[in-house]
């Protein structure tokens, strides 16, 4: 008994220098710890228990813990396991009309964040140019929404970028935030590599997510270890006791590209935000509106299809145009009196 | 020679030693000045400059006592009670200012005597002298009626019956002088006498708290100012410890050596008494103005003082000593932000009760906002519904005119509409949500706010919008559409 516990507790101390220089390999490289921790194949039903037990006590469960699952598996298993937690977070709008969506998703995120750490404040900092580009966050509508409360929230106008930096990297070395999110717009040159790293290390210490959010940006280098590019999705029907209700706009849908990340392969989702359990849930192909199109609204009482919608659009009719005479383009016309099917 | 226009007539308001020489006198015509010298230079007056210059010289005066009252348009009254030993005493300490105002270039006449009055008359009529308590009667005797501070028409009509000098409307009985020339001119006397007391109202409000450095050697880094701020906030520390208070607005005084006047001042959001913080505040304050602040040839004097106070409520510790006051440390962020960034840099939203969306939430500055506590049951709010209205994640500070080609039922939602020169398929809708104006809110005279007609829109990428319509359509002719906004975006 005695040879055999000695003998254990030897391959227990090794396995630990083991895991310390993986962790050591894990930082400098960046990478998830878990990616060279994965169990090698063909080794013991025993070793493999030894190893789940130093996991559980040293460098898994506080990795699992560093980790944020979205609760979807497709997306969570792409991303190994998860957003990490105390990281910078790059999320990218292609336009400024997605700020939206953008913002939604964003939230979202923090909503699972707080689940967690309840009560904690959230910072949000943004340039007074995207506040009046894409609107100043509405707290009812968060509320809502999200379940932040009103005294949760704060925010920050500053009036140039570089104030803007200078608060998130102060804002990011505080742990009595529960997350801090930069808001800025289109891919300004102060925000570079180096700025971005100042942000993640600032947030790896302090052990809280910092969200970037860019609106209208090119994707850039960064210092962040993963990206998404998030857009709106068209929501699903309203589901009532009766079922879908036709032409209602439900909950909040998200589509989400893996921009960048060191885990995962590019990828696409389609997210759609529930706020009474403030959960996401996958939307799966064949409930996609692609194949449940609905038309104009309000619906014809008569249940008779809408009228369609005319020509194609074009962005200068072309010269040639001119056959048509001194009619302006159809664009122009209201719809009342737009090409209408004869019968 | 400075002009003033007087009665539609320029004439002379200040002059020089020169042209005193030549026999010009205050208040005679430009142009008969012209004709006796005509190579004279004559500036016209600027009264604003004057006024500057005068808060300036206040400004400076600071260093003596923080009592500063400007008098008119060229007199400075300064409370030194209790201040003179300072200064070696008030024949030292009035001496002092003397010559550093004649060194700044002032042409300066002092008078110091225990009422304000007989320092007024003793400045303008002696020049150079103190009054000792009691000898105010003997100062004021033999001056003219100008000495009392009364208005012209008063000093005529004294001077129509005899009158000539303060010591005769002295010895003159008070019941008549009161009933025929008011009763301003006997309590001017009596205040000049010290008969009746008479405040010096300051410029400036008094701090509660301050503490000094003379500086023998003039500073000018940035890096030296905030450590003196240091030094200064520990002397600070120990008075507010005894008045068991901590200060919410600090201001830090500069005094250049050439007598200009830097004043920064910073608010906490929470009473602080730590020098640790009250330096961090003013490193941020200190960084942000570096432009600003022109150290000129250095510093000579630095002083921090307290504005306001407010109760400091200590707190224990937990056992093993680690104090994590999420709240501190979020008041603290906040105010070093507002400090290098100004008042409204930190923002927090106020729930309104209100219908309007843009009246429902307000952004109030961070330390103005309640204080954050555990909810309380509230009794009144309204019963909860079990569908609240959807509200966007984002609002326009001002709702954005959208174009509304048509919609197919007149008071429908839109079917496509253009914003910011792009334009948008409408491809589902829901609506309308009716908000109308406020009329509770409303002015008397004001016209009805509009009606709103809000509906949440989804295009046909999928983006989610708020508009809203304003305004009813009318059947009465000329009666303008109505028009349409963007007010928000949906997740």
């Amino acid at each position: 008994m005695l040879p055999e516990v000695n003998v254990m507790a030897m391959s227990a101390v090794a396995r630990d220098t083991v895991f310390a220089l993986r962790r050591q390999i894990a930082k400098i490289e960046g990478t998830l710890p878990e990616r060279l921790q994965a169990p090698v194949a063909g080794v013991s039903a025993d070793a493999v228990r030894s190893d789940m037990t130093l996991v559980r006590r040293g460098l898994a469960v506080a990795s699992a813990d560093a980790l944020l699952c979205t609760g979807i598996e497709r997306l969570d298993t792409a991303l190994g396991g998860g957003l990490p937690k105390a990281a910078l977070g790059e999320i990218h709008g292609l336009e400024t009309r997605d700020a939206g969506a953008v913002a939604g998703f964003a939230l979202s995120l923090i909503s699972l964040i707080l689940k967690e750490k309840q009560g904690l404040p959230v910072l949000w900092i943004g340039t007074a140019e995207i506040f009046h580009e894409a609107g100043f966050p509405y707290a009812r509508g968060l509320h809502a929404l999200f379940g932040i409360a009103p005294e949760q929230l704060l925010f920050s106008e500053a009036p140039k970028l570089l104030d803007a930096l200078w608060i998130a990297e102060e804002a990011a070395r505080m742990t009595a935030f529960a997350a801090v999110i930069l808001e800025i717009r289109g891919s300004p040159q102060r925000l570079d590599l180096t700025a971005t790293r100042r942000l993640h290390a600032r947030a790896q210490n302090a052990g809280r997510p910092v969200l970037l959010l860019r609106q209208a940006g090119e994707a850039e280098p960064t210092a962040a270890p993963v990206r998404l590019i998030v857009s709106a999705a068209p929501s699903a029907s309203r589901e009532t006791v009766a079922g879908p209700l036709a032409g209602s706009i439900g909950r909040p849908a998200f589509t989400v590209d893996i921009g960048k990340s060191r885990t995962a392969l590019p990828g696409q989702f389609t997210l759609e935000w529930n706020p009474n359990e403030h959960a996401f849930a996958e939307r799966s192909a064949e409930k996609e509106r692609a194949e449940d199109p609905v038309a104009v609204v309000p619906a014809s009482a008569r249940g008779a299809d809408p009228a369609p919608a005319s020509g194609a659009v074009l962005a200068f009719p072309a010269v040639a145009a001119s056959a048509a005479g001194d009619q302006p383009p159809r664009q122009q016309h209201p719809a009342h009196r737009g090409p209408r099917r004869a019968g | 020679m400075i002009s003033h226009r007087d009665n539609n007539t320029q004439r002379i308001a200040a002059l020089d030693e020169q042209a005193e020489a030549l026999k010009l006198k205050r208040g005679m015509g430009i142009a008969d000045a012209r004709a006796m010298h005509p190579t004279i230079d004559v500036v016209e007056a600027d009264a604003e400059a004057d006024r500057r210059l005068l808060e300036g010289l206040a400004d400076w005066c600071d260093r003596y006592t923080p009592l500063v009252a400007i008098d008119g348009e060229d007199g400075l009254f300064l409370d030194v009670t209790g201040c003179t030993h300072l200064f070696g005493g008030e024949r030292a300490m009035q001496e002092e200012i003397l010559a550093r105002f004649l060194q700044q270039g002032f042409d300066v006449r002092a008078g110091l005597a225990s009422t304000p009055g007989a320092a007024w008359a003793a400045a303008r009529f002696h020049g150079d002298r103190i009054v000792a308590g009691g000898e105010e009667e003997e100062l004021l005797a033999p001056l003219p009626l100008s000495a009392l501070r009364i208005a012209p028409q008063t000093r005529t009509g004294l001077e129509s019956v005899g009158l000539r000098t303060a010591g005769a409307v002295m010895a003159a009985p008070r019941a008549p002088l009161a009933r025929r020339f008011g009763a301003t001119l006997l309590l001017r006397l009596d205040q000049a006498l010290g008969r009746l007391d008479e405040a010096v109202s300051p410029r400036l409000p008094v701090a509660p708290l301050s503490v000094e450095r003379h500086l023998a050697e003039p500073i000018m880094l940035t890096d030296d100012i905030e450590r003196l701020v240091s030094r200064l906030a520990v002397a600070l520390k120990s008075d507010l410890e005894r008045r068991g208070e901590g200060a919410r607005t600090l201001a830090l005084l500069l005094f250049r050596v050439d007598g200009a006047v830097s004043r920064i001042s910073v608010g906490t959001s929470r009473p602080m008494r730590e020098p640790r913080l009250i330096q961090r505040l003013f490193h941020e304050r200190l960084t942000a103005m570096e432009q600003n602040i022109d150290a000129g040839f250095g510093f000579d004097l630095v002083r921090l003082s307290v504005l306001s106070v407010a109760a400091f409520d200590m707190l224990q510790g937990d056992l093993a000593g680690e104090e994590t006051d999420d709240d501190a440390d979020i008041a603290l962020f906040a105010d070093r932000i507002r400090a290098r960034l100004g008042e409204a840099a930190v923002l927090k939203p106020v729930v309104v009760e209100s219908h309007l969306p843009e009246r429902a939430v307000t952004a109030v500055p961070f330390a103005e906002a309640p204080q954050r506590r555990a909810p309380k049951p509230d009794r009144t709010a309204p019963p909860m519904t079990i569908y609240p209205p959807e509200r966007p994640v984002r609002l326009f500070r001002s709702p954005e005119p959208i174009e509304v080609p048509a919609t197919e039922i007149p008071e429908g939602p839109p079917m496509n509409f253009r914003w910011r020169r792009a334009l948008y398929r409408v491809a589902r809708a829901e609506g309308p949500e009716r908000i109308a104006g406020e009329w509770w809110r409303q002015l008397p005279g004001e016209a009805e706010a509009p009606t709103r007609d809000y509906y949440r829109i989804e295009d046909s990428e999928g983006r989610r919008y708020w508009l809203y319509r304003q305004g009813l359509y009318s059947s009465a002719p000329q009666a303008a559409p109505p028009r349409w906004f963007m007010h928000g975006v949906f997740a």
